[in-house]
């Protein structure tokens, strides 16, 4: 077993004391932009925001904790051989994610394509309450709290469906440009484009850890699937963590 | 139960009737488009593409009935034409043309999405995706599945590894003969001045399937040895995630069949690398070359997650990091690179595509794109790769040297460092490519330099090898796999020798784009690839088959293979220090270059042939008697110690790691132990 000692409630505060730093670092990023568009600051800002995430929501230290021996057959080895697995593949996406960013930089250098900046918040903070809700569905399926779960786990999804529809559905129609207009406006489009593909694909996911976990298929020691589906929506977040900056905060508008 | 000799007959029947049905009907369907007949549709390269596409499944249903591989493949058919038909509903319902005829029926988007949903109607219907739908309805899978009997398991999902690793080879050297087919066909058309038998187009397309079919025929191959081995090197029985590894491979199928489908519709003419503004303009080929390699990255990038995990997780006990064969240590190598680089092709590819379809104008000047934004995402992948190729090779030399030199191999601890150094330099390189390219000229000296430092591990692995070949007791008859490791080392040298000059910007500049460029790669990936993989394959035929290849045709082979090599890329590089161009169809013959082509295409010819005696050698042993069960190289690694076939769980008894893997000639030196299985418990 993956050896986390605090008693559930510790850990949902925890939980609630993170989503809080993070809200208050949203607001702090956003004040930067305000007084200038550095971005060596907003740079700082941005990876402090996904640390936290990092190490408080996705636990990535737990990618220390190796089983000790065991069989080959054991739950523990297997979580442990799946964990490693699993991060790799987020490694592995994260370096498309910073090709992207590396185009984006490149592209449009220290400007940023005309966007609402309310709305940007606004998915942002869904976003970010979002990932609230994934870890307290994650804290209490391993507190064996099956019913806290299911509905931590609906809010999520209903939040991540809420985040696509404002990127998607209203952002992507108010946007003064088209596709084709400029390379800063298919960068836009792009990088959105790729970020909603990977929240949809983690709706999916959290519809499939939510009906096997009402279904009672896993356990509070039995329920890698759903850390795996927490590890990937925290990865999403960290995801936009710097998109956002990069598309709403950096540079002046062109 | 009928015979294999009455199904093959049955089989060849149905490759036959496959081919004239699909270029009738290419015919059929032209001239119904037409309404007018033309003799010319006989000629027609995508009908007679057609026809392969039915000869093939026609032959492969005669085999194995309506099974795995089969159903996979009409699956994927059907896939495509719903992606196609859902692309043409959604245009028909936004007031938009439904269908392009110039586009053999479906729009750009049609194709593209026909391609994505073609390849995972596939993978549905091969069935390597059961399990996971299983696992997504919350019921309970296995890790191990009956194989069926006899050769069938080939051509299905397996989970085994070793399957999977002689599904993948096999694959490899398929598709090394189409790659090498397209190049004798264009070898042909340079072996004169003048164009006789290709259309430029035709040339274009032909040279650049060439080497991305080369390409993704030798990710397959090194994926193929390293699934076939690791398990076995590291004393595992399996690799970490079976499924995954299913998965891995069966998505290249599609991923080829994709690329393959580019000739078929209407081509393209950028070479491999596809740089914008051309590639944006390119045919529809072009697009399903994107795509093919977009989705052959996934079998890479899986694939590469899959070893790593395994390599950390699996291997014996007492198998420490330093007492790892050094093969693992290149494979592991290998795929920290596969795992993470194969995302920036994926994205170049996928940008372009989408300035394509879209008209996202990201390499569009006019716009406020940038052309070379392009070969930086490119080249951040296609130059480590290049490492991919090798690295396993490399790897492969350093195995199989101490065995027949019966000697240790020499600096262990720096070859296994040396294959992570030249990793990880290997990403700090990419611009060297881009000399030429209009980057910034402050970029070029840094590269420069970075590029030479790659120097320094490559050479830490020639000085292990020629120490570890001095005062070797060395037979004075080499044994084929010997043969090919020992041509392997000189013909990298050569290949490794010609690249400071491209690596050095003042010389580069004349030498970008020329034949030199050609003759420099294809010597480091012959030496780097082709010669250690048939090193691999020779030696470790017997493991999987109990049964050795016939040494007369090896050595035939290899001396069939080698001289001619050496004079196709020695004069390679002769044209081009003499100023030919590389990628083009025709040359003035006042250059006088025809004596020195017309000797290079002999020589292609010649290899392959050489590959022709190779296939015949696997057919004739595959049919002859078990006759090498034993560890017949004296080998002191652990698959050697059992019997050949491998067991199908590999090892019996667990095995446990004593001392140090290549200690050949060490009086009572001992490498491992296998462990009583009582005792163990
Ligand atoms: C060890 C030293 C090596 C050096 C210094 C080196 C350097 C270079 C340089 C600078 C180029 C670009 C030439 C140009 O287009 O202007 C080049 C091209 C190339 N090299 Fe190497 N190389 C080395 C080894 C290898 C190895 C081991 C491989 C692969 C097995 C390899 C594969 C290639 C390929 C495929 C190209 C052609 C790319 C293209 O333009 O399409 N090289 N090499
Ligand atoms: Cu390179």
């Amino acid at each position: 077993m993956s050896g986390n000692h605090n008693n559930p409630s510790d850990q949902l505060n925890q939980g609630l004391v993170i989503f809080i730093l993070l809200g208050f670092l949203t607001f702090v990023e956003y004040m930067i932009a305000i007084w200038n568009q550095n971005l060596l600051l907003l740079s700082v800002v941005a990876t402090i925001k996904a640390g936290l995430v990092l190490y408080y929501y996705m636990h990535i230290y737990k990618l220390g904790n190796i089983d000790e021996g065991g069989s080959h057959h054991s739950l523990a080895w297997k979580t442990t051989t799946n964990r490693l697995g699993f991060w790799l593949f987020i490694l592995s996406d994260a370096f498309l994610f910073a090709g992207l960013l590396t185009t984006r930089f490149n592209l449009l250098g220290l400007t940023r394509p005309h966007l609402d900046q309310q709305l940007g918040l606004i998915v942002t903070a869904v976003l970010l309450i979002s990932s609230f809700f994934m870890n307290r569905a994650e804290t209490q399926m391993k507190a064996g709290d099956t019913k806290g779960f299911a509905l931590s786990t609906i809010i999520t999804l209903v939040l991540g469906i809420g985040f696509v529809a404002g990127v998607v559905g209203v952002e992507w129609q108010e946007a003064p440009f088209g596709v084709a207009d400029s390379a800063a406006s298919g960068v836009f489009f792009m990088m959105t484009g790729m970020h909603a593909f990977h929240v949809l694909t983690g709706v999916i996911f959290l519809g499939i850890i939510l009906r096997n976990g009402m279904k009672g298929v896993y356990s509070a020691e039995n329920c890698w699937p759903v850390e795996a589906a927490t590890v990937y929506w925290h990865f999403v977040d960290v995801v936009w963590i710097f998109f956002y900056p990069a598309l709403y905060l950096i540079g002046i508008m062109a | 139960m009928k015979s294999p000799e009455v199904k093959f007959s049955k089989a060849i029947a149905l490759f036959l009737g496959g081919q004239v049905v699909g270029l009738l009907l290419g015919v059929l369907i032209q001239t119904a488009l037409a309404g007018v007949y033309n003799g010319a549709y006989f000629k027609d390269i995508a009908s007679w593409l057609l026809g392969v596409l039915l000869a093939l499944l026609g032959f492969f249903y005669g085999l194995i009935g309506y099974y795995g591989l089969v159903k996979g493949l009409v699956w994927q058919v059907l896939g495509t034409i719903a992606g196609g038909l859902l692309v043409s509903a959604i245009r028909f319902l936004m007031g938009l043309e439904p269908f392009d005829l110039a586009k053999f029926g479906f729009t750009e988007g049609g194709w593209v999405a026909g391609a994505l949903i073609g390849a995972i109607a596939f993978l549905a219907g091969v069935g390597a995706l059961t399990d996971w739908f299983k696992w997504a309805k919350g019921e309970k899978t296995f890790d191990h599945h009956q194989d069926p009997e006899g050769f069938i398991k080939y051509f299905g999902v397996s989970l085994d590894h070793k399957v999977i690793g002689i599904q993948y080879t096999v694959t490899s050297l398929f598709l090394l003969m189409v790659g090498g087919l397209f190049a004798l066909i264009f070898r042909l058309e340079l072996s004169q001045t003048g164009l006789e038998i290709l259309s430029l187009q035709m040339y274009n397309s032909l040279m650049s399937l060439h080497g991305m079919v080369m390409i993704v025929s030798i990710l397959v191959g090194i994926a193929g040895v390293i699934n076939y081995l690791v398990p076995m090197l590291i004393g595992a029985q399996d690799m970490a995630f079976p499924r995954l590894n299913a998965f891995s491979f069966w998505i290249a199928i599609p991923a080829a069949i994709l690329l393959l489908s580019s000739l078929a519709l209407g081509g393209f003419d950028t070479g491999w690398t596809g740089y914008p503004p051309l590639s944006v303009r390119a045919p529809l080929g072009m697009s399903m070359f994107f795509v093919g390699i977009w989705v052959a990255g996934w079998s890479s990038i899986l694939g590469a997650l899959n070893l790593i995990v395994t390599v950390l997780r699996m291997r014996a006990e007492g198998m420490t990091a330093f007492r790892m064969p050094i093969f693992v240590w290149a494979a592991t190598a290998t795929s920290i690179i596969s795992l993470t680089a194969t995302q920036m092709i994926g994205l170049a590819f996928q940008l372009v595509l989408f300035q394509r379809l879209l008209g996202m104008p990201f390499f569009d000047a006019a716009k406020g794109g940038n052309p070379v934004l392009f070969q930086h995402l490119f080249w951040f992948y296609s130059h480590p790769v290049v490492y991919v190729f090798i690295l396993p090779g490399l790897g492969v030399i350093s195995e199989l040297l101490p065995v027949f030199a019966r000697k240790p191999l020499f600096g262990y601890k720096w070859i296994a460092m040396s294959s992570l150094g030249i990793a990880l330099v290997g990403f700090l390189v990419w611009a060297h490519h881009m000399f030429s390219s209009g980057m910034n000229e402050y970029l070029r000296v840094p590269f420069m330099y970075s590029t030479l430092l790659v120097a320094v591990p490559t050479g830490v692995k020639f000085f292990s090898w020629v120490a570890t070949l001095w005062q070797g007791r060395i037979t004075r008859e080499l044994a084929t796999p010997m043969l090919f490791v020992l041509g392997g080392i000189v013909v990298f040298l050569l290949g490794g020798l010609t690249g400071p000059p491209n690596a050095t910007v003042s010389t580069d500049l004349h030498l970008t784009d020329t034949y030199f460029i050609v003759g420099h790669f294809h010597d480091t990936m012959f030496g780097g690839y082709i010669f250690p993989f048939f090193a691999a394959l020779y030696y470790w035929f017997p493991k999987a088959t109990g049964k050795r290849l016939n040494e007369k045709l090896g050595k035939l082979h290899f001396w069939l293979m080698t001289p001619s090599f050496f004079v196709l890329t020695l004069f390679m590089m002769r044209v081009g220090l003499l100023g030919m161009r590389r990628r083009i169809a025709d040359y003035d013959p006042a250059l006088s270059f025809d004596p020195w082509h017309l000797a290079m295409t002999i020589s292609a010819y010649l290899i392959a042939l050489s590959v022709l005696v190779f296939i015949w050698n696997i057919i004739k042993t595959v049919k002859g008697e078990q006759n090498a069960t034993g560890n017949i190289w004296k080998s002191r690694s652990p698959e050697w110690l059992v019997p050949s076939p491998m067991p199908p769980h590999n090892y019996d008894q667990p095995l446990k790691v004593v001392g140090e893997p290549y200690d050949y000639g060490l009086e009572g030196s001992k490498y491992i132990e296998f462990v009583n299985k009582e005792e163990h418990e």
